[in-house]
């Protein structure tokens, strides 16, 4: 996601995108009027990235309030857990498979390809493209199950709404591990503000997992004189070794959990680290279960937690006071400072 | 590998099994001439766009998709690239791409295609959901891209002929029979919509990193009206490689030798169905082998394991004969099925 650890020497990546509006130095003029087809409807064709950039945080868990995540069923949230506790071995792109109904969620650019009957919406993460029919058609009723899906779209006024069904039941709907079953049905609606933005909606609805729609708002910002580099998963030698477990059998009761409750903040250490976890850490307990932000933890030790690939570490002063959070990841570690007016919980 | 690794035999096999049909794949394509019976008129004049120049939108199946690179002498090919080629071979392509869930790139040829058609762009989906994008915005080919699986791609009209620039591959992907090329290689194709239901391409081939001269390829793609593309996911199933161990060469550990008369017997003409259509496979004997070449293709020696039994790239072939003693049919045995070829001549 990260492209600085990748070769810059394509030259097409600066490449001048021509045809687009542009002021009088040459610059994009990214608050033009949005343009239009042949036919007055909108046109979103063009290389979009979407916002905030790099980090996506619904990719990484559709849940950003813990509060919100009894909105899973019990045998979605049981599937969940199990996903967290064997670190998350299951997760497709782990095993070079595409991303499904998550790859709307993820960054990295998106091309956006229409014809009157066809729009294709090419994907630089993963390398991946779906196909939205315009022609009419309806989606299939008892459709084979894919990894993309059947996706259909239709005008409302100026908007652009795509319905898609027909998923199967393998990708996940984030990063976390949440998961879903093949009756998911996902409503896009894509509006086109002006030359340099689109606006767009995305609901998960499914029933068998979910007790009410799930709906998120990203923002699609153009991203004139670049270009899409390509990403193949190619080294798939690492499934086999994801055996760990993250359920050390080591259990903490509410009440234990309760003295790490809290707000923490980024003080020093990996910025890295700090921007992909967030600078601020809400530290809550819900139903029995420590939550970092929307993070769930599993407990390793009295003061250690793992959420797959994070370390949380907690330090406790000589009076038994939590004074400290060390988030530690292969990238490095970032220390937090708890703040003492925090009204989540007792310092003690 | 779900039956991939039938691409290491290029426009050889075919892919037999296919889930049930969703129902897309029966859906009447909208827009398309027709004959008054309904049927869609694959011989219509090819359509336009708005800007005059055709339409090669649509879905389309590659009926002749090889790269043709065997048809170099061996004296045009740079001894390292021959060297490896015959190591591929031996190890019946074991390491091919597809073996490894990787992108054709440039040695795509078989499944269907879905060509998408703007006045900046052309997209070429593929069903392993991997794409080429053409583009026609005047921009021109990288002069030290960073090397891709799918290379990048630039077109232009002339007159009715798409003529697209390809480089900037990397050197990973293989030709038919694991032919190699580097990253030198760039390919120029000439795309024409001749009617309604024909594409016809003239590929050539540029690599001085491993050939001495370029060469050229014809290739035919037939439009494929009421159906839909089918999503390939390789890496689902990708728990085969550890058990390809096979060699080209254990083939000639239990080779015997045929009397040249019985030999005689097959040479002939036959044809097999495949979802592509009717192949022809003409049987010779060449210095006492039997000796197959599959639709024009050049040929490849078998080697005999019985008077009527032989093997090739890990194929048997059976010859049957009816109670004249004529010879009617042979069965080919590979991993896609057994396909039956009927003799014509």
């Amino acid at each position: 996601m990260d492209k600085s650890g990748l070769p810059l020497c394509s030259q097409r990546l600066n490449f001048a995108t021509p045809g687009i509006p542009r002021t009088a130095e040459g610059k994009p003029n990214l608050t033009a009027p949005a343009p239009h087809t042949g036919d007055g409807k909108p046109e979103f064709s063009g290389l979009w990235r979407p916002a905030p950039n790099p980090y996506a945080p619904y990719a990484v868990d559709v849940i950003q309030d813990p509060k919100d995540e009894s909105i899973f069923l019990p045998a979605a949230e049981a599937l969940f857990r199990k996903h967290l506790s064997d670190f998350r071995r299951d997760n497709p792109f782990s095993h070079c498979l595409p991303g499904g109904p998550l790859n709307m969620l993820m960054p990295g650019l998106h091309r956006i390809m229409q014809s009157p009957t066809l729009l294709a919406l090419l994907y630089e993460f993963g390398s991946s493209y779906r196909q939205i029919f315009l022609d009419g058609r309806q989606l299939p009723k008892d459709p084979n199950p894919t990894w993309l899906g059947y996706s259909a779209g239709h005008w409302d006024g100026d908007t652009l709404v795509v319905e898609t069904a027909g998923l199967n039941d393998r990708s996940w709907l984030d990063m976390a591990g949440h998961p879903h079953s093949e009756q998911l049905h996902v409503t896009e609606r894509f509006r086109r503000i002006d030359i340099g933005h689109i606006q767009r909606q995305i609901t998960f609805d499914d029933p068998q997992t979910l007790t009410m729609p799930l709906t998120f708002s990203i923002a699609l910002n153009y991203a004139p004189d670049t270009e899409m580099l390509e990403t193949i998963c190619e080294n798939e030698r690492d499934s086999a070794h994801l055996v760990g477990n993250a359920n050390s059998g080591f259990e903490l009761n509410s009440t234990k959990l309760a003295r790490y409750a809290g707000t923490y903040v980024f003080r020093e250490g990996s910025a890295r680290v700090a921007g992909f976890m967030d600078s601020t850490q809400k530290v809550v307990v819900i139903g029995g279960t420590l939550y970092l932000n929307s993070r769930p933890l599993v407990p390793q030790s009295e003061t250690r937690f793992d959420s797959t690939g994070t370390t949380a570490e907690f330090i406790v002063d000589s009076n038994g006071t939590v004074t400290h959070l060390i988030l530690s990841q292969t990238e490095g570690d970032a220390k937090y400072d708890r703040k003492p007016e925090s009204g989540l919980g007792p310092g003690k | 590998m779900n039956g991939r690794t039938g691409s290491f035999l290029l426009g050889i096999l075919a892919i037999a099994t296919l889930p049930t049909p969703a129902q897309w794949l029966n859906y009447p394509t909208p827009g398309i001439p027709r004959t008054r019976d309904g049927k869609p008129n694959l011989t219509a004049p090819a359509p336009k766009v708005a800007d005059g120049k055709p339409d090669l939108s649509g879905i389309w199946a590659l009926t002749t998709g090889a790269s043709g690179v065997r048809q170099l002498k061996p004296s045009e090919i740079k001894p390292w690239a021959l060297e490896l080629a015959k190591e591929r071979q031996e190890s019946l392509g074991k390491d091919s791409p597809a073996g490894h869930c990787l992108p054709d790139g440039p040695g795509h040829a078989g499944g269907l295609d879905r060509i998408v058609q703007t006045p900046p762009l052309i997209l070429i989906l593929h069903e392993d959901l991997t794409y080429r994008q053409i583009f026609l915005d005047g921009r021109e080919l990288s002069k030290d891209p960073n090397p891709a699986w799918m290379g990048y791609s630039v077109g232009r009209w002339e007159g009715d002929t798409l003529v697209v620039e390809s480089a900037g591959y990397n050197d990973r992907t293989w030709f038919e029979f694991g032919y190699p090329h580097t990253e030198s290689l760039r390919i120029t194709e000439r795309i024409r919509r001749a009617d309604f239901g024909h594409i016809t391409v003239d590929v050539t081939y540029s690599d001085p990193g491993a050939y001495e001269k370029p060469w050229t390829a014809k290739r035919e793609m037939q439009y494929r009206p009421d159906t839909e593309l089918l999503e390939y996911v390789c890496a689902e199933n990708e728990k085969d490689r550890v058990h390809l161990v096979g060699k080209l060469s254990d083939d000639g550990k239990n080779a015997v030798t045929v009397p040249l008369q019985i030999l005689r017997e097959y040479v002939g003409t036959y044809e097999r169905q495949i979802p592509k259509g009717p192949q022809e496979i003409k049987v010779t004997v060449e210095e006492g082998q039997l000796t197959l070449s599959f639709a024009g293709d050049a040929p490849w020696r078998a080697t005999a394991h019985s008077e009527t039994t032989f093997t090739a790239f890990g194929t048997r072939y059976e010859f049957f004969k009816n109670d004249k003693g004529e010879v009617t049919h042979f069965l080919m045995i590979d991993g896609s099925g057994p396909w039956i070829a009927d003799r014509k001549k």
